[in-house]
């Protein structure tokens, strides 16, 4: 039945994307700076999907994007966004999810792994989304980091926590 | 989506709605390349264009402003950093700032630049249906190799159909926790657990019975090809892109 | 005689948990027949269904459709024998209703053209074609039950199994659908139903069935098996109960 496995994981692929897009438009008040969810759902997918699935499925998340349907965040869309002041951390989804699900396969897809994976996951979207953020708007550095990353650090470390215990519940419901 | 953004599509009859969707790609990537060498007065001769087409496709342009006023209020910041930190002949200065010309033009520049790039995606965008996008997604995907596009097609339009249901069972998940005084909870870890768990869950198993549901409908990656709708103008419009990027290079 | 569509020699499946679906069952099912497949939740309705059309295949025992093993001739199967599910939202792929009645016809690589002949028939014979280039997922639950069905039917199947196809519908709903089923039946398609709720159909049906714990437990005339029918955890029609008999729904 590998035919069979491959469809549910088409299928399982496809949700993700849909939950990387209504991600970036579910927030959690929490704070000055409320929690969104997109980065999250976009470790998730690296975590349950693996890294080939989980490559695919941000591929086609940013494709979606790119050919013009309102899938980014603010309901944004095109060339204009992706290749925007933000379009970094964007584009960094993809190297992010590609490490992120190699170590956590790599380490035995358990709660610490998963932690570990998805902290080095967020701070590459860090590293693809702050200098781009810099050399497009020509900030500073200092600027560049107090406006693009340190807001959303407490929020990432929660997001994390809170993503780690639901791949562990969800591990075994869905039976990958 | 219960969310209606401006570039969420718009039914429509006009030129734009029945253009060939493979050709709207083409002109997009046409003219948005060429933007990024164009001069200052032929992106305005092009943001010209732009409104004639929106006014033609039954578009609102003062409500489409103020439903992009963040990315504005973004592209006006660049504007600002820009004006301070490029060097050149100094206009006027204060509290150790300096605003040059040069820096004032070139902000200008980049900044309307950028409006215009978006403005174009979401001419597209309100324009063309999402399976046709679909469609045209697909067929340039089919000379990459080793991509499947048939497959990436097929996930496109799941995702998209996913998209509605994960909004409403947000919805009501939220609301059956504010029954039950939920937002009383102030540990934000569980707050993203309560929410997110049981949206995965109930989406996951509603997965696993569409999984069924195509395997019953004979699902295979070897289907047919799109269907693709023609206005038989795409040839004017295709040499009318042609000209307006050389012209925008040019200028 | 009509000839036989399904022909189940004694099947039995066991789930990889341990779980024990269906045991023993051996059933014949004939051309034009309207089967009720009663039972509680959990006796092995919907099991007993996803072997019908090949989704599950038996760990022993045999299930011939129209003459051809099932196990052998999956995409063969499924053609003949389609399925509607219970939940509507979670069935659709397309992207708008037309789109979404074609997706069985795209899978079997039909010419463009005879898809849209096809699919535009079947939408005005189930009057959804007004309907054709909306959301499937703005639709009302009547419509997005029918529409599913239509989905099935353009792939012209002899046997149309419904899971629960009443669940969740308001009553304009219920009648949408059920005249649609019976329609169905009348142009010569066999129907099977699985359902908790036998009222809205029973008066339609010429065979019941009623499974417990993965068995057949009962199987013959409507009118025979009525009385019998809540000792299995199935509810009577008020009718019955009141002493009228089976009366039409609505």
């Amino acid at each position: 039945m590998n035919n069979s496995k491959q469809l549910r994981m088409t299928v399982y692929t496809s949700l993700f994307v849909a939950f990387i897009a209504i991600g970036a438009f579910i927030a959690i008040p929490v704070g000055p700076v409320p929690i969104v969810l997109q980065n999250m759902f976009v470790l998730l997918a690296a975590i349950i999907l693996g890294p080939t699935w989980g490559l695919a499925c941000v591929a086609i998340y940013l494709l979606i994007g790119l050919a013009g349907l309102p899938v980014f965040s603010g309901g944004g869309a095109g060339i204009g966004k992706l290749f925007g002041p933000t379009g970094g951390y964007l584009l960094g989804y993809l190297p992010a999810v590609f490490v992120t699900a190699s170590i956590s396969k790599g380490l035995g897809k358990k709660m610490s792994s998963d932690i570990i994976a998805m902290v080095i996951g967020s701070l590459i979207i860090y590293a693809a989304g702050v200098p781009w953020l810099k050399v497009v708007t020509s900030m500073t550095y200092e600027k560049a980091l107090a406006v693009g990353m340190y807001p959303f650090l407490i929020g990432d470390i929660l997001k994390i926590i809170a993503a780690a215990f639901i791949a562990k519940t969800l591990r075994p419901v869905i039976k990958l | 989506m219960a969310n209606l953004t401006p570039f969420t599509y718009r039914q429509g009859q006009s030129i734009l709605h029945l253009l060939d969707v493979r050709c709207k790609f083409f002109m997009i990537c046409l003219v948005s390349m060429s933007m990024l060498s164009a001069h200052l007065f032929a992106c305005f001769f092009y943001f010209l264009i732009l409104l004639f087409f929106f006014k033609k496709s039954g578009l609102n342009f003062f409500a489409t402003m103020t439903s992009i006023k963040y990315f504005i209020l973004l592209l006006f910041f660049i504007f600002i950093a820009r004006a301070l930190t490029v060097k050149g002949d100094i206009l006027f200065s204060f509290y150790g700032m300096t605003i040059t010309e040069q820096g004032l033009t070139e902000g200008f520049v980049v900044a309307f630049k950028f409006f215009l790039v978006m403005l174009t995606g979401l001419v597209f965008s309100s324009t063309t249906q999402p399976s046709s996008v679909k469609s045209a997604v697909q067929w340039f995907l089919k000379p990459i190799p080793f991509v499947l596009e048939k497959r990436v097609a097929v996930m496109i339009s799941l995702a998209l159909g996913f998209m509605p249901i994960i909004a409403s069972q947000a919805q009501k998940i939220s609301d059956a926790q504010k029954a039950r005084c939920g937002d009383l909870q102030s540990n934000p870890v569980k707050k993203i657990i309560h929410l997110v768990l049981p949206l995965l869950r109930k989406t996951f198993l509603s997965a696993d019975s569409l999984v069924l549901a195509m395997e019953s409908r004979c699902y295979s990656d070897d289907r047919i090809d799109p269907a693709f709708m023609s206005s038989g103008k795409e040839i004017y419009f295709l040499a009318g892109s042609v000209v307006l990027s050389l012209s925008l290079v040019c200028l | 005689m009509p000839k036989n569509i399904i022909d189940i020699k004694s099947i039995c499946h066991t789930f990889s948990d341990g779980y024990v679906g269906i045991q023993n069952i051996s059933v014949s099912i004939s051309q034009g027949e309207f089967i009720i497949l009663a039972g509680k939740n959990g006796s092995g309705k919907t099991t007993f269904l996803r072997h019908l059309n090949g989704l599950l295949l038996p760990d022993s025992g045999q299930i011939i459709v129209n003459g051809h093993d099932v196990s052998k001739h999956l995409i063969q199967t499924r053609k003949t024998v389609g399925m509607v599910f219970q939940d509507a939202d979670t069935q659709i792929v397309g992207d708008t209703v037309f789109d979404e009645v074609a997706f069985g016809l795209e899978n079997l690589k039909v010419k463009r053209q005879k898809i849209n002949e096809k699919v535009s028939l079947i939408l005005k014979d189930l009057n959804l074609f007004h309907l054709k280039n909306r959301s499937p997922f703005t639709l009302s639950g009547g419509e997005k039950r029918k529409l599913a069905i239509a989905g099935i039917l353009v792939m012209n199947p002899e046997l149309i199994m419904f899971d629960e196809p009443f669940s969740n519908l308001d009553h304009p709903g219920t009648i949408q659908v059920l005249s649609t089923i019976i329609d169905l039946n009348r142009s010569g398609h066999t129907i099977i139903i699985a359902t908790h709720d036998v009222e809205t159909i029973i008066c339609e049906a010429t065979r019941i069935i009623i499974m417990k714990d993965g068995r057949i437990k009962e199987d013959g005339n409507p009118l025979d098996i009525i009385n019998r029918l809540e000792s299995y955890g199935v509810r009577e029609p008020c009718s019955s109960k009141l002493g009228l008999g089976i009366k039409p729904y609505g």
